[in-house]
């Protein structure tokens, strides 16, 4: 008995022992990447992404957070560059189109591999885009215009019309433009997206993914445009939800590349050594609605009286940290489509005040309500700031934060006096064209849809859509009719053009080669990234 | 017989309480005004493609028979699918759960190796210095907000001591570099029968902060506990008698006081676990602890309700486990069997 009481305390010691060497050797835990190891030179870009990287891998279906993943592991025809508003010829070498509009040509690179090692052809490009409208999901409308995909020969693909369309611009789409292997997607086993697997032919491959956490993407050896030059190895994204663990790893420069972090965060890193501060316009913008169906806001004067009390520069200023820009127009900064000379409203509560006694409105008459998402700060404190603003001017204004879909449930209500007189919400673009602003947000609707002020003006229908149709052969004369649609959008104000987002990105300083490209939010072509220290 | 009786009592309540759960948390996610279809095709979904995830989601028929549909699921193992990430519920829970139990492992040892010697050596100590530091520990152990304990313990670790990794589960580096074979789904296990050093140290160095966070607020519990069973157990005869034959105060405390304090300590560690799964929610999502907590914290932020039932139902099943534990334990004790 007594030997077994010595053996149990000696046993406990020996616990105690194996915890506190553990402990030690866990301390010893930061240091562990100087361990030598043969591969030690491999160069990893790290993106710490504030959501989770992707959720869906199917090209076809996914439209959301994914694009950042699936635009390095796939690609497009075409990539837009609004810098330029030229295209980058990816898959497709060159293309034409027929004069009235209807027919596309494609002429396809030739010697891409895909990832599974066959070698892309039409039919594959052909399989992709059929399979995208065939599922109807995500944002396979980008495609309705398309009657009939044609495989001419193994490098021509023709894509058939019902009616004119900017098939260039649908192609580079960053949402369900992607090029797929048909060999791997077709003798897939069931669920093979679903299960993390890709077919696509980009510069990276797929190496493992954690669901809903990380991806990690290694290069892929037979990509058409090569290795020459310098490259990463491998790519990290890794969700990092905290916004002060993301601006600590960019301070140690753990990360190489981050965003979405709060203003005071982006102000303390403009002071650290080795990060950089970029900030870019973003095509995003917030837009308040008027709903043009209920009294008073049916009159055009109430709806300029309100958009000339709204506090665009403290806006700007203190609900998003300064990283805005009052929009002009409803097209933002730096998009085609956009014009400096278009009329912008500011803060001019006399003027509102006059407008609204032209309109017969009473001090203290008025009563609106305003939604806006739930747990979005910067629509809450705009709501607010606007709030302050009116009430100053005998308006009172309720605010009321929503889940999304309820918010446009309450949009949706048959009675127009059951909906909300002011909606708030961002928009950014699925195809890279003014249209895309123009059409959801403002087109008459037979079922509401996106357009949160029921605006139904004939004439600014016509316009948009006869730009749409030429700017896929004419895109000067297209953006000239899309400015002057605009011009009508302002002057009868079925919105307030809140302002067009910026975006900052923190960089650290030895990760080059970067340029954002706002036509693919978020987005990180890693391709042309390289480290230089 | 008594005892089974008890049990078999018990375990039928703990049952309804369960059935309970789940009609409650089924209705409420239902009132909730938000439509799952809209989620479930995405933000700008055409109304054609939101009628379409209507049907393809039963959401059309009365909600009763989705009840049942659910309930019926749910006898299978079926809890449903996410609408985010339109994987199946059960799946997930698979991911995300083996890493938040490894956490609650953790702190629980912890909780035992610290605060029981604390709370004995404090009872022992009684009014002096080592039992103020002790009542002084562990109300701030309780008390102090777990997001800021966490936030502050990556500032000293990671920031500045450059110590210990700010989170995660594993050096992605590392996981690079080295195969971690998957025999149980637990990292820290499977690293530990790898044999790997180099993947042992750093999935342990990972674990130091987040469980440290957690293991904060039942050390406090099990020291104060342990202190004041103790007190009073020491002031029973039989201590007083054990003391009058000499018998050497080490033994006197800590083999006939200590375990006859022991089954209230174990009660309140059973239920403090429960309060530490709902605690890991936080922490792992300032940790990025790839665990049940940070994907709750999305899928409450997303209405995700098929996710958020899934956690529900699983965290109303741990509470109601534990409690039944503590239950059995008391009731094994022969000092409470009637």
């Amino acid at each position: 008995m007594e030997v077994f009481r010595l053996m149990k305390r000696k046993l406990s010691l020996l616990l105690v022992f194996i915890l506190l060497t553990g402990v030690l050797a866990g301390c010893g835990g930061g240091d562990v990447s100087d361990d030598p190891s043969p591969q030690d030179e491999v160069e990893i870009a790290y993106y710490a992404y504030n959501s989770e990287p992707i959720l869906n891998w199917d090209p076809s279906v996914m439209f959301s957070n994914g694009i950042i993943v699936l635009n390095n592991i796939y690609e497009t025809l075409l990539r837009f560059d609004p810098k330029t508003k030229e295209f980058d010829y990816l898959l497709a070498e060159d293309y034409s189109v027929s004069e009235d509009g209807l027919t596309w040509t494609f002429n396809l690179r030739e010697g891409v591999k895909f990832h599974d090692g066959t070698e892309m052809t039409a039919e594959d490009v052909k399989f992709s885009i059929d399979r995208t409208m065939e599922l109807g999901k995500g944002a396979s409308y980008i495609w309705a215009a398309v009657s009939e995909i044609v495989a001419v020969d193994d490098y021509t693909v023709e894509f058939k019309l019902s009616y004119p369309s900017p098939l260039d611009l649908v192609a580079s789409s960053p949402y369900a433009a992607f090029i797929m292997s048909k060999d791997a997607v077709e003798n897939a086993e069931e669920n093979w997206f679903e299960n993390a697997n890709e077919a696509g032919s980009g510069p990276y491959m797929l190496e493992s993914a954690a669901m809903g956490d990380e991806v990690i993407m290694t290069t892929f050896e037979d990509y058409w445009n090569g290795w020459e030059g310098d490259h990463f190895d491998k790519v990290i994204i890794k969700k990092t939800s905290e916004t002060s663990s993301r601006r600590q790893m960019i301070e140690k420069g753990d990360a190489d590349i981050t965003q979405s972090l709060p203003s005071e965060d982006v102000e303390a890193l403009k002071e650290t050594d080795g990060v950089e501060i970029v900030v870019e316009p973003s095509f995003t913008n917030l837009i308040g609605f008027f709903n043009t169906e209920k009294q008073p806001l049916d009159n055009p004067k109430v709806r300029q009286a309100l958009s000339y009390a709204f506090p665009y520069q403290d806006v700007v200023d203190y609900a998003v940290g300064g990283y805005a820009k009052q929009s002009i127009g409803v097209i933002p900064f730096g998009h085609w489509g956009h014009s400096d000379d278009l009329f912008q409203y500011t803060k001019d509560l006399d003027k509102a005040k006059e407008l609204l006694d032209e309109a017969g409105i009473q001090d203290g008459e008025l009563k609106l309500l305003l939604t806006y998402m739930s747990g979005d700060e910067s629509e809450k404190k705009s709501a607010e700031l606007y709030k302050a603003e009116l009430s100053k001017i005998g308006v009172e204004l309720e605010i009321r934060a929503m889940p999304w879909e309820t918010q446009w449930e309450m949009a949706m209500n048959e009675d127009p006096a059951e909906r909300q007189d002011i909606f708030i919400m961002y928009w950014w673009p699925d195809t890279s064209s003014p249209y895309s602003w123009l059409y959801s947000l403002y087109h008459s609707e037979e079922e509401i849809l996106f357009n949160m002020s029921y605006y139904s003006n004939e004439e600014f229908d016509t316009i948009i859509d006869n730009a749409a149709e030429i700017s896929g052969t004419d895109i000067e004369k297209a953006e000239e009719e899309f400015i002057k649609a605009q011009e009508i959008l302002i002057e009868d104000s079925p919105s307030i053009f809140m302002y067009d987002k910026e975006e900052v990105w923190a960089i650290n300083s030895t990760f080059k080669g970067f340029e954002y490209n706002p036509s693919y939010p978020l987005v990180v072509f890693f391709y042309d990234t390289y480290r230089s220290k | 017989m008594l005892v089974k009786n008890y049990i078999i009592k018990r375990l039928l309540l703990g049952l309804m309480v369960l059935f309970g759960v789940i009609l409650i948390t089924f209705f409420l996610t239902r009132v909730i005004p938000s439509n799952p279809a809209a989620q479930w095709v995405g933000p700008r979904a055409t109304p054609e493609q939101i009628q379409q995830a209507t049907v393809e989601l039963g959401l059309d028929k009365p909600i009763y028979i989705q009840f049942i549909k659910y309930f019926k699921d749910l006898l299978s193992g079926n809890l449903g699918y996410s609408l985010r990430s339109k994987q199946p519920v059960i799946n997930e829970l698979k991911t995300y759960l083996p890493p938040t139990l490894e956490l609650i492992f953790m702190s629980t040892i912890l909780a035992v190796v610290i605060g029981i010697p604390l709370g004995v050596n404090a009872a022992k100590k009684k009014d002096k210095a080592l039992d103020h530091f002790c009542r002084f520990f562990s109300v701030g152990a309780v008390s102090l907000p777990t997001f800021w304990v966490a936030l502050f313990l990556q500032l000293i670790f990671y920031r500045w001591l450059d110590l210990l990794p700010l989170g995660g589960q594993l050096d992605t580096r590392i996981k690079m570099l080295y195969e971690i074979p998957d025999y149980t789904g637990f990292l820290f296990l499977d690293s530990l029968l790898s044999g790997n050093w180099v993947v042992i140290k750093d999935v342990f160095s990972h674990m130091i902060l987040p469980a440290v966070t957690i293991a904060l607020y039942p050390i406090g519990l099990v020291a104060r506990m342990t202190r004041s069973a103790l007190l009073e157990i020491l002031s029973e005869d039989y201590i007083k008698a054990a003391r009058s034959y000499g018998l050497k105060e080490r033994l006197v405390l800590w083999r006939y006081a200590l375990k006859n304090s022991l089954g209230t300590t174990v009660t309140v560690l059973a239920l403090s676990i429960g309060y530490t799964l709902v605690n890991t929610f936080l922490v792992e999502a300032i940790f990025s602890w790839p665990g049940i907590g940070s994907y709750i914290a999305t899928a409450v932020v997303a209405l995700d309700y098929p996710a958020i039932m899934g956690v529900t139902l699983f965290s109303a099943f741990s509470y109601i486990l534990l409690n039944l534990t503590a239950d059995i334990i008391i009731a094994l004790d022969p000092r409470v069997r009637v």
